[in-house]
């Protein structure tokens, strides 16, 4: 039985119930409390996976892998070599209805502890996200920041591909 | 890097009565029980009945006997090897810690976190597993030397609360400051212990990855996330 493939546009007028539920039968896990931008792009990305290795496993060419989707580009006439080639981003996309080549904005994993999440901040610096997001994490005045990993002032600006952490202290009691 | 057989556990407290009782079902049953452990248990204080409503022991007594005699009699009667009944510091540390060793530190106190992470510096194959917790977050650190090297950072690189402690080892502290230590959740040292015996497993399987040696962990936000490290 074929799934049914959604455009950017469905999916965005559906509520965030409905686009869970869609993620369920996906099998996209840990969708339960993002944003719906986030889950749309979710969303379509795995459609843009599964229907690259379906015409694969059942032998069929298709002309048109996913028309509506524009993170998924096909190759599909050439008889012998190759199917499809699907393009995955590693960055999340916060506008889903962005066409190629339109202006999107690539979000960075900022963490302190155990507290995470995905926020617009290339082009910030370290400060600046550090006071815009001091009550949504919980970071301390302490804290010192990491990019990936090592520690950077707070004048640092962050780039695209920048995993930013806010030391939080160690535990101490046992 | 595996870990090695020799396996210390410093500190008895919520955490570490807590893993021990993990640490040693693991050992005594199935393919792990194959191998031959050498368990040392180390601690100064003695368990009272105020510890009941997070520590797991049987016999109010030194803590390390205590847990080796339980133990022992629980599972086989070699899985302790030895119990020390005082706490590490200065002029002890290298009669108790080895090369080669894995230890486990369970305290709770960063003066005892430094101490020992200092030392293990100075050796040329140790695997230190530290965790603490808050109320209700925590984290454990994974300090790797191997062959005389650090493969990941010592306790004190990332965390200067380590590494300048404003607080005191277990023998400089007043009866008064040890019963008035601050009030922790039993939930929040099972999950330190809990952290510790998948550090465990994923050592003994060579499948630990080393540049993400930190773990934190927060039970309202249900919430654990391995950390980003580099040794500089």
């Amino acid at each position: 039985m074929t799934k049914k493939i959604y455009t950017a546009t469905e999916l965005t007028d559906k509520t965030n119930a409905e686009l869970r539920q869609i993620c369920k039968s996906l099998n996209i896990p840990g969708m339960s409390k993002k944003r719906k931008d986030i889950i749309v792009s979710a969303i379509l990305m795995r459609q843009g996976g599964e229907s690259a290795s379906t015409p694969k496993e059942e032998g069929i060419k298709t002309t048109s892998i996913a028309p509506n989707n524009p993170y998924v580009a096909s190759v599909a006439d050439d008889k012998d070599k190759v199917m499809a080639a699907t393009f995955t981003l590693n960055s999340v996309m916060t506008k889903p209805n962005a066409k190629v080549g339109d202006k999107t904005t690539t979000t960075i994993r900022v963490s302190c502890g155990a507290s995470f999440g995905e926020f617009p901040v290339v082009g910030k610096t370290i400060a600046g996200v550090k006071n815009f997001l001091k009550e949504v994490l919980n970071i301390s005045t302490m804290s010192s920041p990491l990019v990936n990993g090592k520690q950077v002032e707070e004048t640092h600006v962050i780039v695209e591909g920048d995993e930013v952490e806010f030391l939080k202290p160690a535990g101490q009691k046992g | 890097m595996k870990m090695t057989n020799n396996i210390k556990v410093i500190g008895l407290g919520g955490i570490g009565s807590i893993f021990i009782d993990k640490l040693s079902r693991y050992v005594s049953f199935g393919e792990t029980s194959k191998t031959k452990f050498n368990i040392t248990l180390v601690d100064g204080d003695h368990y009272e009945n105020k510890n009941y409503e997070r520590q797991e022991f049987i016999y109010l007594k030194n803590k390390a006997f205590s847990k080796m005699e339980d133990l022992n009699g629980k599972f086989n009667q070699d899985t302790i090897s030895l119990a020390i009944d005082k706490y590490v510091n200065e002029s002890n540390i290298n009669t108790i810690i080895n090369d080669g060793d894995t230890i486990f530190l369970c305290v709770d106190n960063h003066a005892t976190r430094k101490l020992v992470s200092d030392y293990v510096k100075t050796l040329n194959n140790c695997i230190l597993i530290s965790g603490g917790n808050d109320y209700i977050d925590g984290n454990v650190q994974v300090y790797i030397r191997d062959d005389g090297k650090d493969i990941t950072p010592s306790l004190t690189e990332y965390h200067s609360e380590i590494d300048n402690p404003t607080d005191e080892h277990p023998e400089d502290m007043s009866c008064e400051e040890l019963s008035n230590s601050a009030p922790q959740l039993y939930f929040s040292n099972l999950t330190v212990a809990t952290i510790m015996c998948w550090v465990l497993y994923s050592l003994q399987q060579g499948k630990f990855d080393v540049k993400k040696p930190e773990i934190y962990f927060d039970i309202e936000l249900m919430s654990i996330i391995p950390k980003t490290r580099i040794v500089n």
